[in-house]
């Protein structure tokens, strides 16, 4: 059973008079592991079907289901608790909370599931290794470059061992060298960690390093031929 | 909840600014607060309690004033063989302003074994062996010795009385901390014009079961054809009527405690409403991590609690140390109204600060919490 199904999902919006569809009938599988990028000009849809896909926005109508469990049918109390223990984001522009320090803006995902102070503190400090950023565990987010406070977003994203993690345009901010290090940070989570990763990306280059490419164009997905990077990985 | 209180803190350090004026400005208003309601308190304490309602005040008819009531002394022989009568206390006013004030110095002379026996006095320092000995010694109320620096055999002089204080003393009614007590004759001849055998009025003590309407009613009428008609009160009622006017004034005051509560629920409402603006997108991304809308509701209920409760919390405290320190008391015919600190006060303060910030919060902390997270996403 695939990790993620979006079934038939069509959103729709009001601007002013006029009704948007920048999702049609969507529908997608995501294996259980699998890389997936998810390209597109801008306001084409590809972050709101993110945003569907990480219970931080409803469908106009369709279905999701993650794990066997249909998240469009969950309440908001319910949908942040699943969000809790199954989603990891890691948002463009970081958002890191900035009154709290790299470990603690890492462990909030933690305290709001069950678990030890003790084992708390094994995962975050696991995560901030992951991310080659253990000796900047106590600076706040003021004090770190754009490239560190996105490796603080990756490992707060994957602390909590989530189903998924979501990315949407984690190097849109980023300089080249930079991106590079995200992407290869990106891939390493994939690949050593398991985890099943779904990125938006305007960026070809950036999205070829995905298993999957797909293209999101007038509200339709369109399944891109194998990327380089798959290629090489089965070679 | 408690795992995010370091959140709420370092969120009100980000903006200490913010946080040091509504603080500061809900420590003003809850000092204003606990005043008034120190005020209401010394009145209510003065008119309401037991001690007020089981024991009489025979006045001069018609005289409001403890100067102008001119009563004889040998009323207490009679008054005191009235049934349910237990005693008669006659004692003898002197004070320096009539009028409000709020450093009136009050004189009380009584017989000195009465002033031992009935009005449970604790003593500070000095000894009321010295006061029976010495016929211009002086008991002075502790509100009164702390206010004009009264000290234990230092003589002073106040409107032509000159004493010599021996024993500094707590009173069990909190206003009779204002008093200066004397020998009843030494009050009587001190100020040049003998009035030996004249006094202002007779406290009289009754029995558990007497009916204090009518041991009222049988006094005036032992006196009414008499050289001096009496009137003859609850001491409460007394007291109430003596101060209406004061009473009045502290009435129509409350209100002022009512603005200060008003103006701190303004105040932190428009704290948190800022802080919620500025975090629209930080509470989105916290609801995207996981927290539940009602978490992030508390989240703002939680920090508006903490800016009210700490300044309620700074304000009464500065309140109650102010009130216990400095001895205020405001006076008016001879009657004063002790400003006191209490438990009670500085409970309700505390109660009311966090009860403000609970208010101020949901509204803001309701919009925080049903905020699209894609719509708060976007937010700059």
């Amino acid at each position: 059973m695939a990790l993620t199904e979006v079934i038939d999902v069509t959103k729709q919006y009001r601007s002013g008079d006029e009704t948007i569809t920048p999702l049609d009938e969507v529908s997608l599988r995501v294996e259980r592991g699998e890389f997936v990028s998810l390209m597109g000009a801008s306001g084409t849809g590809k972050s709101t079907l993110l945003n569907l896909i990480a219970g931080i926005d409803q469908v106009t109508s369709g279905s999701i289901l993650v794990d066997g469990v249909d998240i469009t049918r969950l309440s908001r109390p319910k949908l942040a608790d699943w969000r809790a223990a199954h989603i990891g984001y890691v948002f463009q522009t970081h958002n890191l909370i900035p009154v709290l320090t790299a470990w603690e803006n890492v462990e909030l995902p933690l305290l709001l599931l069950r678990m030890s102070a003790a084992e708390r503190r094994k995962r975050v400090a696991v995560a901030l290794e992951a991310v080659n950023l253990t000796d900047r565990a106590q600076h706040y987010p003021r004090q770190m470059s754009g490239g560190q406070e996105q490796r603080v977003g990756i490992a707060r994203a994957i602390v909590a061992n989530p189903s998924i993690v979501v990315a949407d345009e984690p190097t849109g901010n980023l300089d080249d060298e930079t991106t590079e290090q995200i992407l290869d940070l990106l891939r390493r989570v994939n690949r050593e960690l398991g985890m099943t990763l779904l990125m938006v990306t305007h960026d070809s280059e950036a999205a070829a390093i995905a298993q999957r490419m797909i293209r999101l164009e007038r509200g339709k997905l369109h399944e891109l031929t194998a990327t380089a990077d798959a290629l090489r990985t089965s070679a | 909840m408690l795992k995010f209180v370091p959140y709420i803190l370092k969120g009100m350090w980000r903006h200490r600014t913010r946080t040091l004026l509504t603080v500061s400005g809900a420590a003003v208003a809850l000092l204003v607060f606990s005043f008034v309601n120190s005020v209401q308190q010394g009145l209510a304490r003065l008119t309401t309690n037991d001690h007020s309602q089981r024991t009489l005040i025979v006045f001069q008819e018609n005289r409001f004033c403890p100067q102008s009531s001119l009563l004889p002394q040998d009323y207490a022989g009679q008054i005191a063989k009235l049934p349910q009568v237990t005693e008669v206390v006659p004692i003898k006013v002197y004070t320096n302003n009539c009028r409000a004030s709020l450093d009136s110095i009050v004189f009380q002379g009584m017989p000195a074994d009465q002033l031992a026996e009935t009005r449970g006095l604790e003593m500070l320092a000095g000894s009321m062996a010295d006061f029976v000995n010495r016929q211009d010694a002086a008991i002075v109320g502790e509100i009164v010795a702390a206010r004009r620096g009264i000290k234990i055999g230092e003589k002073f002089s106040i409107g032509g009385v000159t004493v010599l204080p021996v024993g500094i003393v707590r009173a069990s009614q909190a206003a009779e901390n204002n008093l200066i007590f004397t020998h009843l004759d030494f009050l009587q001849r001190s100020r040049g014009d003998s009035q030996v055998g004249v006094v202002t009025q007779f406290e009289v003590k009754l029995s558990g079961a007497a009916d204090v309407e009518a041991t009222a009613a049988a006094i005036d009428d032992r006196f009414r054809n008499g050289p001096v008609a009496t009137a003859t009160r609850s001491k409460g009622m007394f007291q109430a009527e003596t101060i209406s006017d004061l009473a009045e004034l502290i009435g129509f005051i409350h209100w002022l405690g009512y603005a200060c509560v008003g103006l701190v629920l303004a105040l932190v409402a428009t704290t948190t409403v800022m802080s919620v603006q500025d975090r629209i997108q930080e509470h989105s991304v916290l609801q995207t991590i996981g927290l539940r809308p009602s978490r992030i509701l508390q989240l703002v209920i939680g920090e508006s609690m903490i800016l009210s409760t700490t300044g309620g919390l700074i304000g009464v405290a500065g309140g109650v140390l102010l009130l216990y320190f400095g001895g205020f008391c405001i006076a008016a015919e001879g009657v004063s109204i002790a400003f006191q600190p209490s438990l009670s006060l500085a409970g309700l303060g505390i109660l009311i600060s966090a009860m403000i910030g609970l208010l101020a919060g949901v509204a803001p902390g309701w919009q925080a919490a049903q905020t699209k997270i894609v719509t708060g996403l976007r937010q700059p």
